[in-house]
């Protein structure tokens, strides 16, 4: 078989596989969407949490693997977890559902790139503005800058030190300085 | 046709998403004696209607078509998108990634021979605050086909809304009518990436066989193909305005 005819059988094969999975990704998903909801509305931090297991070894895997959100939604859990442990405030505090949280988190990462990039003195202010207002923990910064789409440079480690220290304690900035040293 | 403007064109069904696009936007430099303008539509059946309604509305010379995922970092991207355009008449797209092929299966990234630089957050790039593009020093390579997050006209040609009546195969199909119409597409060299797009790292790929197919049988004589191997044909000709 040559290499076109042998790409086409195996393309072929995948979306045929993707086909029969459809409706097992939706379900997953639908139960992370509807489990996230609830547990949000609630406050119920167990409800969410266990969600982690199920995305990374369980029926949830399939949404992990085919929807973006899902992705993120698996990263907030992650230092959500942290921040629990930790009796930091949660970064999930004030999120009454998926969207609404989902919303935060993306302002979240634009600030941190806004930082990362500085177009403008107003771009870096309204970022800082961000952070200052919504407080989020050294987890929850730590883990966005090594879960999404941003570089993480030394002079970014040192900005967000310089803004969060308005509201991060100094073992939080110790902290934070260390788990960036350790990159 | 207005020779001295941009249009940035973006479908958009995320007012978060689009004010972020747009606050990138916001700090380009613009190439003096030029102007710019921004169409969005919001909403749209799919993709080629929304770029179709938004193209009609528009005298913009140049017209930049983006995801509302997509941010602009090169600050100098309008001048230095100008510049190559303006270096060879024979130009009629830009796009950030491309291939130089197109790919037997259809699947554009299955091609084997991807150009331009996508951000990624392995990489090593240069300090954007430092990075200059040069026409003379960095160049640009040929493309058969580039990815639809950013495509850059200085042709009008109707997207095609008949066949594409969702969000897949818009890109494939429009590169193959700026070559067949006998145009070149390039993607700049890039040592620090124009854009980052941020599709959320899993593809939505839902309808997307079924585009694929249809551009297979479309298009049968053209898989496997190189960019060299893809000529004018007589019956693709610009949207007359």
């Amino acid at each position: 078989m040559d290499i076109s005819s042998q790409l086409n059988l195996s393309t072929e094969t995948f979306f045929q596989q993707l086909e029969k999975d459809k409706d097992s990704i939706q379900n997953s998903w639908l139960h992370i969407t509807n489990t996230l909801n609830a547990a949000l509305k609630r406050q119920d931090t167990k409800a969410m949490l266990d969600l982690i297991p199920y995305m990374e070894q369980g029926d949830g895997l399939s949404a992990y693997e085919h929807i973006g959100e899902s992705r993120k939604i698996l990263t907030i859990l992650h230092f959500t977890q942290l921040e629990l442990a930790y009796q930091k405030t949660p970064f999930i505090l004030d999120c009454t559902d998926k969207n609404s949280l989902l919303e935060k988190y993306t302002l979240a990462l634009f600030a941190l790139r806004r930082l990362s990039f500085r177009l403008s003195e107003t771009s870096t202010e309204e970022a800082a503005g961000w952070l200052l207002d919504n407080r989020p923990s050294v987890f929850a910064i730590y883990v966005i800058l090594q879960e999404e789409m941003i570089i993480p440079d030394a002079d970014l480690y040192g900005i967000i030190v310089e803004i969060c220290s308005a509201y991060w304690t100094a073992d939080e900035q110790q902290l934070f300085i260390s788990l960036a040293a350790g990159n | 046709m207005d020779e001295h403007k941009f249009c940035f064109i973006l479908c958009t069904n995320n007012n978060l998403l689009l004010e972020e696009a747009l606050h990138y936007i916001g700090h380009l430099i613009i190439p003096e004696g030029y102007t710019t303008e921004l169409l969005t539509v919001t909403d749209a059946d799919s993709m080629t209607s929304g770029y179709n309604e938004a193209m009609a509305s528009s005298n913009a010379k140049y017209k930049i078509y983006m995801h509302q995922d997509v941010f602009i970092l090169n600050p100098y991207f309008l001048s230095d998108v100008l510049a190559i355009f303006q270096s060879d008449a024979s130009i009629g797209l830009i796009g950030m990634t491309g291939y130089e092929t197109v790919s037997p299966d259809g699947v554009m990234w299955h091609s084997g021979s991807r150009i331009g630089t996508p951000y990624q957050r392995k990489a090593v790039y240069p300090p954007l605050s430092e990075y200059r593009y040069s026409l003379s020093r960095d160049g640009y390579q040929a493309a058969a086909l580039i990815d639809g997050f950013m495509m850059i006209t200085s042709q009008d040609y109707l997207w095609n809304t008949e066949s594409l009546t969702g969000w897949d195969f818009y890109d494939a199909y429009h590169s193959l009518t700026f070559l067949l119409g006998g145009h070149k597409i390039v993607v700049p060299a890039q040592r620090h990436p124009w854009c980052m797009h941020d599709d959320g790292g899993v593809l939505n790929l839902t309808n997307y066989n079924q585009y694929r197919q249809m551009f297979m049988r479309t298009y049968h004589d053209l898989l496997g193909k190189h960019y060299s191997e893809i000529g004018r044909q007589e019956n693709t000709t610009p949207l007359s305005r």
